[in-house]
């Protein structure tokens, strides 16, 4: 080991021993005064205004199931609204005829898409449903963050005193 | 909330050497800890906890403004000379040991205040919250050779504080900090 190094170590060795036998800065008495009056405010905010996790249950649940719901459920009015464009497509180059065979036709083009769709996809196409997917739940989610940014106060103060 | 708040403002006044800010970041740290109530009220990794979010919190504030100090953190060069990390290390061998306890803590105090933010945030977050090299720069997004220099000048630009004889004074005859400038690497 060089005298450099010997020397570097001697210096690091000493600043740890001099800094970690340093005491605690007093934080400023006035502290604790403002964390109990922020506190004091939020508690007197509605319920709705608050976090999720201060929601109560029978709103929390809700709102939970329905957002895992919401992705599905584009998903299959998706693949029925393409359904019945390719229906409506097919009835005005088929002529009158298609028009009868009505919505059971739909359904059971759409059973056998959802099939073939699911038999055929190719892996790429898997995968970027997939992708579209937690894309789709990623989007949800910021809404619901800048939504909640914006009716939370916490993030004002960030804004206020941070910035 | 008494037990820890020393803690916590240390944590984030060490980083930022802003009292101001630091006093915003304990209020959030407290803040969310309260939220989390439940669940810290009987953990013994309470004290863990919350230097944890302070150092956090901390840090996603300094990066708030990164780009005003990364542009002295880019330029580098391991320039420091043998005489310079000697006498450095006679600065905290023998001369903080001819102080007195409580002017020997206030100096090192201010001498860490007066460093600029490249060298003091690493320099702080290796001797005080013991990160590794390697997480320091992964965490401030640079490279492990620039962490090692600035901790490096940090400790020898803090012994040339220490040194100087307008530090240690009282707080109240102190510049607010807010006003402090950059010492040059």
């Amino acid at each position: 080991m060089s005298s450099r190094d010997q020397t570097d170590e001697k210096l690091e060795r000493l600043v740890s021993q001099v800094l970690r036998d340093q005491p605690l800065r007093h934080a400023p008495a006035s502290l604790e005064a403002r964390v109990m009056s922020q506190i004091a405010a939020r508690s007197r905010l509605p319920w709705w205004r608050r976090g999720v996790a201060a929601w109560p249950a029978m709103v929390r649940v809700p709102v939970i199931t329905g957002c895992a719901v919401c992705v599905p459920l584009v998903w299959v009015l998706s693949l029925w609204l393409m359904t019945r464009l390719a229906a409506a497509t097919r009835a005005r180059i088929a002529g009158p005829l298609a028009t009868l065979q009505g919505t059971g036709h739909t359904l059971a083009s759409l059973g056998a898409l959802t099939a073939h769709i699911f038999q055929s996809i190719p892996r790429d196409w898997l995968l970027g449903g997939m992708i579209a997917t937690a894309t789709l739940y990623a989007v949800l989610f910021a809404l619901v963050a800048v939504g909640y940014s914006l009716l939370y106060p916490r993030h004002e103060y960030s804004k206020v005193h941070l910035t | 909330m008494r037990a820890y708040q020393d803690m916590v403002f240390s944590t984030a006044v060490r980083l930022t050497s802003n009292p101001a800010q630091a006093e915003d970041i304990s209020q959030e740290v407290f803040l969310r800890a309260y939220e989390s109530f439940d669940n810290l009220r009987s953990s013994p990794k309470a004290g863990g906890w919350l230097k944890t979010v302070a150092t956090n919190l901390t840090l996603n504030h300094l990066t708030r403004h990164r780009k005003r100090w990364r542009l002295f953190s880019e330029i580098f060069s391991d320039d420091t000379r043998d005489e310079e990390l000697d006498s450095a290390a006679e600065v905290f061998d023998t001369v903080l040991a001819e102080l007195e306890a409580d002017e020997r803590r206030a100096r090192v105090e201010q001498a860490l205040e007066r460093l600029p933010d490249h060298q003091r945030i690493p320099l702080v977050l290796y001797h005080y919250e013991e990160m590794p090299y390697q997480d320091i720069a992964d965490r401030l997004g640079i490279s492990l050779a620039k962490v090692k220099t600035d901790i490096l000048r940090g400790r020898v630009a803090m012994a040339g504080l220490l040194r100087q004889s307008d530090i240690g004074v009282p707080d109240d005859r102190r510049r607010p900090s807010s006003t402090q400038p950059g010492a040059q690497s």
